[in-house]
């Protein structure tokens, strides 16, 4: 019943879909713009999450034919979403550092971080 | 030296690196080096393309590691196709931005670089043989656009970037988790080898995937309800940035959206959404552009309404319909960047960009104002520009598969086009002369841009067959699933 794995699963996969959900309200509904970038990167936070827990093993070790580790290759942690999630982690650091250049050029423009006094340009 | 797909990517990438040093030797390199960069991706996109005929698809190996574990980049007659449009669009927009608004050089050092990015990531995205990387290329052209639309710091461009990148994080979260969980399906990212495997995953985990990729991508397509971003940034941006979304980034939002579509997924249903997202872009786009007052936005508009053309013709899928939508791209590419080029002047020292603005403006600048009337008139599909021939082959395709109500609405919409078109037109010619316009007379290379685009529309026009083979062969390459899984997958992969 209280299976240690189990609880570790849900638990990664729980926390991961609930930073996803948290972020994109974040980004709904909040008002000022770096609440909103703020989302966006809690969004990404937990696809990143959601790429880690896709390749783990429990119990695994690293995929490395170290001395003694040879027979191990089911053990093997799959190191593919951990290479794309580095790749994506530096990604989207590069997007929140163009988005909070974006904030502060538009705080200078217009005098203010709020959504709503931010609408210059219409559909 | 061997010439090789990966010189598109390498090269601009180590160039964008020294430019910042070689502006220490000589300022105006800033502004040289990219036209070098573009112009050896012209050399590179003539010289493959006459080797494509002998050695077939080219599959190259990156890193030594071969086609299901690294990362290949493939050069079939359709990504190749699409390259050298690409290259010859960001050629051109090189050239009509050299002297384009007297910026200074630090600016100008910001500008060279991430118009050279935009159009290498472009590239990327047609050329790689693998999703995770295609969605790399994806970000980098993102990045630099979020960057060029904020370019002029005295417009609300930054609220324009910031709309952009709004969007444009959620479509990379969408495309991430569809790459996810194709990732936990199939375990591989090469684009062939999930071809061969897309059947091992259940068809209620397929729609998933793709409804995120359809989202993702879509929004970089210009799909409608996901293209809020475009009219917005069209008018913000740099006027050669608006012609280079056009022609480039937008072809390859199209590009990915295909690639997914036709080569991985081989799902013959989604074709009739394809058809109607297409419609219903096509139908709003056109109408909101009848009722705008800014002639850029207009533009936009116009080119959101010509991708859901396009998505049509990629819907209907028989082969008559794939060479009319790469024609179509091909029209678009060349027509779109051609009227943002000349709408550029036509606004230059206009601060509202409206219509409104331009009456009587042709008797100032004519050679721009026929170059406009010239540009509307082969987008609206009149001929004997090449517009006209695009839209038969479409009107053909559909013709061939009995779908008569599409017909009506396509041409029911081109009348919607022809007005609001022709609007400005009359705008340009008939409109009561105002003698306080300052008017700016555009820069040789200007001249040069806008007259060779000029010459393309109307030499296709008269003679459609100098393009019509090579847009076949690509058209023929896309339909031809199997020859591209052969050509990235040799047969010395042990299973």
């Amino acid at each position: 019943m209280f299976d240690y794995n189990n609880i570790l699963t849900i638990s990664v996969y729980g926390s991961a879909i609930a930073l996803i959900l948290i972020g994109i309200y974040a980004v709904l509904i909040k008002k000022n713009l770096i609440k909103i970038v703020i989302g966006m990167s809690i969004v990404d936070a937990g696809i990143h999450l959601l790429f880690v827990a896709i390749g783990y093993i429990s119990n695994g070790t690293a995929p490395i034919f170290s001395p003694g580790n040879e027979g191990r290759v089911l053990d093997m942690v799959d190191p593919v979403p951990q290479a794309l999630v580095l790749t994506a982690i530096v990604i989207g650091f590069a997007t929140t550092a163009v988005a909070l250049a974006l904030v502060i050029r538009l705080y200078k423009h217009h005098g203010s971080a709020s959504v709503d006094n931010i609408k210059a340009l219409k559909w | 030296m061997i010439i090789t797909p990966v010189h598109y990517i390498a090269v601009p990438l180590l160039a964008a690196f020294l430019i910042p040093l070689l502006a220490k030797l000589h300022k105006e390199l800033v502004r040289i080096v990219p036209g070098l960069v573009f112009l050896y991706f012209l050399i590179i996109s003539a010289t493959l393309m006459q080797q494509l005929p002998e050695t077939g698809t080219i599959s190259e190996v990156i890193a030594g590691w071969s086609a299901p574990w690294g990362i290949n980049l493939v050069f079939s007659p359709f990504s190749g196709f699409l390259a050298s449009l690409m290259s010859f669009i960001g050629f051109l927009a090189w050239l009509y931005s050299y002297r384009f608004k007297k910026v200074d050089f630090a600016q100008s050092q910001k500008y060279f670089i991430l118009l050279m990015m935009l159009v290498t990531g472009s590239i990327g995205i047609v050329l790689t043989g693998d999703i995770f990387n295609l969605f790399v290329f994806l970000e980098i052209v993102a990045i630099s656009s979020y960057s060029l639309t904020s370019f002029y710091s005295g417009r609300d461009s930054a609220e324009a970037a910031f709309k952009q990148l709004l969007i444009g994080s959620f479509a990379s979260a969408f495309i991430l988790l569809g790459i996810l969980i194709l990732y936990t399906q199939t375990g591989t990212l090469n684009m062939a080898d999930l071809a061969t495997k897309v059947h091992l995953i259940a068809p209620s985990v397929k729609i998933s995937i793709l409804v995120l990729f359809l989202v993702g991508f879509g929004i970089e397509a210009e799909m409608f309800p996901l293209n809020g971003w475009a009219p917005d940034v069209y008018s913000q941006a740099p006027g050669p940035i608006g012609s280079v979304f056009a022609g480039v980034v937008v072809k390859a939002g199209i590009y990915a959206l295909i690639r997914v579509l036709y080569t991985i997924f081989d799902v013959p249903e989604i074709t009739h959404l394809l058809i109607i997202l297409g419609v219903v872009t096509m139908i709003i786009a056109e109408v909101a552009a009848l009722r705008q007052d800014n002639l850029k936005r207009m533009l936009a508009y116009s080119s959101i309404g010509q991708m859901g053309v396009v998505l049509i013709a990629f819907g209907i899928g028989t082969n008559t319909a794939i060479f009319a939508a790469l024609f179509l791209m091909f029209n678009h590419a060349i027509i779109k960047s051609m009227l943002f080029f000349s709408s550029s002047y036509l606004l230059y020292n206009s601060t509202t960009k409206a219509i409104a603005h331009l009456t009587g403006i042709a008797k100032k600048m004519p050679f721009v104002a026929f170059i406009f009337a010239l540009g509307a008139f082969a987008i609206v599909g009149l001929p004997p520009f090449s517009g006209f021939w695009s839209k038969l082959y479409l009107l053909m395709a559909a013709a061939d598969q009995k779908m008569l109500l599409l017909i009506g609405t396509i041409l029911v919409i081109s009348v919607v086009e022809i007005i609001y078109y022709f609007r400005v037109i009359g705008k340009l010619y008939y409109g009561k002369e105002e003698n306080n316009i300052e008017i700016q007379k555009p820069s040789i290379n200007g001249y040069v841009v806008m007259g060779v685009l000029g010459a393309i529309i109307i030499v296709v026009g008269v003679y459609p067959d100098l393009v019509t083979g090579i847009i076949q062969n690509a058209a023929d390459a896309l339909s031809d699933k199997s020859t591209y899984i052969q050509s990235v997958i040799t047969e010395n992969i042990v299973r």
